[in-house]
């Protein structure tokens, strides 16, 4: 899960990246509204934390421009502007969900959780496949009811397929949203990581597509021949 | 006609001048026509002196004697008031009949011209004399001729003259009030229209002062509507700078917010708190003076199911998780008389509230009526007990730290409605939970779209 967070204040900034990559979500960070812009048009991110009050650019024109442009990922906006008409225009600009300054930590964690799953089509605030089951509000992976231990880059992988079950996902798509722009990609650690996870997930929950990339899918439904249903995934992330 | 007033200034001032120019032109009147009068009697008066002497001659034994009647029958009549007499060295001559046994006393000089003057007569009636001392053939001291007709013979005439003229002048006096009246209204006709102009302003029917006015009076509308303007700019300047002023207060209690929570022990713990309270001491008065800066801004007025429309939609998707279906209904002709950012403030936390404890229906319902709008919102949750309902108004009670929010909503909410004049009273719903009912100033009904 990639998050981009744009913020002039370096110091909220920095807490904010700090928060965010504790709770187990690959960071990038903007501090202004024209480098932010470019981010969110370039890069792939499953959502987006925006300030309203931006140099260069401010937050309301950047969305609209993304929303313009068919960017349609989540985006939650953190403002101090806090009056009700600016809600509304925040909204009626194509913002998921608003926050006003000052705030704390916890809620923006918690409404990013709710939207980036709301985003994957999960009304629920625990997913499920077969025996695995994630609960967005902890971060905690069961496997038939026992804690699955992993890693923060395991983690990352696993809960991204498991918001995309059912799904073949390609392991550029993975890339996109597992590592911030400053790791240095290199498709193989996929490779890596995927071959950890079944060894702690089993190896069955796991399929690789061949030239497609990875399908995490309950042993169960694999049998049946069909795939879970993947609701309100519309073009988010790219079909290989 | 209030004393203090353009109108009365002007009626009251040609009214003076009239009523002065009207009397001096009356008595001068009165004045010439009595002197022109004054002086025809004199003329007759001579006549009847000039035939007098011209029929005079000496008749039998010296005696002088008429050769025939002046042809004026009043001379014969006793004391018809018109008389002559001629005298002697030794007292009077001869006189007319009227005379009766009366005789005129002379005052007249010894020369030979013409005396006019006044003098006593029968029943002491002034009779006005005209005299001459002429020397006939035959006579060896001068005759002295006087014909007299009683004064009131004139003034009898001037009094009907002057009866004619004051009515004369009374009716031109008032004619020209009339008309005064008449070209007083129709002259500040423009004021009044810009009076009404400006009542239509407060009472949020316009914005500016439209159409155009005479030459005079058109710099003041000028005037007036770039008031309004300056006005407009100077409240929009101070709500800018509150903005920002809440923009520069909010990151900074953010970030040691954020610190803090990190971080244990008592100094965390202190910050914590503080920065609690600053939060809503900021909340607090930067709510209030955005409110008090527009509260007396003049002509603006806001369509309310529109903003509440907004509003649901925005509330919709903020509370998207829980599916809280917000009907909205009512009057769409009620018009807010005030900024729109106020009403959507006061709506946005009141239907805010609904959502937050409302199971899944919230109802917003608009009316308006004469010069008041109010609005009504019920939502089906828990609702509160008539202690609570009392108690919400504390500035920043908290009532149910479960449930996100400042708390200071319902207080924002009424502090903003008092200072539009109007009032925020809590209920039981008829959904089962709390109903608040907002009124409000209702801008006029009028075809003005605003958005």
């Amino acid at each position: 899960m990639r998050i981009l967070a744009i913020e002039d204040e370096p110091d909220l900034a920095r807490q904010l990246a700090d928060a965010l990559r504790e709770a187990g979500y690959a960071v990038d960070v903007a501090h202004d509204g024209e480098q932010g812009h470019y981010l969110g048009e370039t890069e792939t991110y499953d959502a987006v934390v925006l300030d309203l009050g931006l140099p260069v650019m401010d937050g309301i024109t950047v969305l609209e421009r993304w929303r313009r442009a068919g960017r349609n990922m989540p985006v939650l906006i953190l403002t101090a502007r806090d009056r009700w008409s600016e809600k509304v225009s925040g909204f009626d600009a194509g913002a998921d969900d608003y926050v006003t300054k000052p705030f704390q930590m916890e809620e923006v964690l918690a409404r990013l959780r709710a939207l980036i799953r709301r985003a994957a089509g999960h009304a629920s605030a625990e997913i499920e496949c077969g025996p695995l089951r994630l609960d967005t509000r902890s971060s905690r992976v069961t496997l038939r009811g026992a804690t699955v231990k992993l890693t923060a880059q395991e983690y990352r992988l696993l809960a991204y397929l498991l918001h995309h079950r059912g799904r073949v996902v390609s392991r550029t798509e993975l890339t996109e949203h597992l590592y911030d722009q400053d790791f240095d990609r290199d498709s193989n650690t996929i490779e890596v990581f995927v071959g950890r996870l079944r060894k702690k997930i089993g190896a069955d929950m796991i399929q690789t597509v061949r030239g497609l990339g990875y399908q995490l899918i309950a042993p169960d439904e694999r049998m049946k021949g069909r795939t879970a249903p993947t609701r309100g995934d519309e073009g988010r992330g790219e079909p290989t | 006609m209030k004393v203090n007033s353009l109108a009365f200034r002007l009626v009251a001032g040609a009214g003076l001048w009239l009523a002065a120019g009207l009397l001096a032109g009356g008595f001068l009147l009165s004045d010439i026509f009595e002197d022109s009068v004054e002086r025809s009697f004199d003329a007759r008066l001579q006549v009847y002196l000039e035939s007098l002497i011209a029929v005079s001659r000496a008749g039998n034994a010296g005696r002088l004697e008429l050769a025939r009647g002046l042809g004026e029958p009043r001379f014969t009549q006793p004391y018809s008031g018109w008389y002559w007499q001629v005298s002697g060295a030794h007292g009077p001559v001869l006189r007319s009949r009227s005379l009766w046994d009366m005789t005129l006393n002379d005052k007249g000089g010894e020369d030979g011209a013409l005396h006019t003057y006044i003098a006593d007569g029968p029943d002491g009636r002034s009779l006005r004399v005209v005299e001459r001392n002429v020397s006939l053939p035959g006579f060896p001291h001068r005759l002295r001729y006087m014909v007299a007709a009683e004064e009131s013979e004139i003034s009898r005439e001037v009094a009907h003259f002057n009866e004619i003229l004051t009515y004369g002048l009374a009716a031109l006096g008032f004619g020209l009030i009339a008309a005064v009246l008449i070209q007083v209204h129709f002259g500040l006709t423009p004021l009044r229209r810009m009076r009404e102009g400006l009542s239509s302003i407060r009472a949020g029917r316009t914005e500016r002062l439209a159409g155009s006015f005479p030459a005079e009076v058109q710099p003041l509308a000028e005037e007036l509507n770039a008031l309004l303007e300056h006005n407009a700019d100077v409240v929009e300047r101070a709500r800018t700078h509150v903005g920002n002023l809440a923009h520069a207060l909010k990151t900074p209690l953010a970030v040691l917010a954020n610190e803090a929570a990190r971080e244990k022990g008592q100094l965390a713990d202190s910050v914590l708190r503080q920065t609690d309270v600053m939060r809503r001491q900021v909340d607090h008065y930067l709510s209030r003076a955005r409110a008090a800066a527009m509260s007396g801004v003049l002509g603006v007025r806001t369509a309310v199911l529109p903003a509440v429309e907004d509003l649901k939609r925005t509330l919709e998707r903020i509370h998207a998780e829980r599916h809280i279906e917000i009907t909205v209904g009512g009057d769409r002709d009620a018009s807010f008389r005030g900024e729109r950012q106020d009403l959507e403030e006061m709506l946005g936390n009141l239907m805010d509230n609904g959502c937050k404890w409302a199971h899944g229906r919230v109802a917003v319902a608009v009316a308006h009526a004469g010069d008041r709008l109010t609005v009504v919102v019920e939502d089906d949750g828990p609702g509160l007990s008539p202690d609570e309902r009392a108690q919400l108004f504390q500035r920043g009670k908290r009532l149910d730290e479960a449930v996100p929010g400042s708390g200071l909503g319902l207080a924002i909410v009424r502090d903003i409605a008092e200072l539009y004049g109007g009032s925020v009273t809590l209920d039981r719903a008829d959904l089962g939970g709390l109903q608040v009912r907002l009124t409000l100033p209702a801008a006029e009904s009028k075809a003005v779209g605003t958005a």
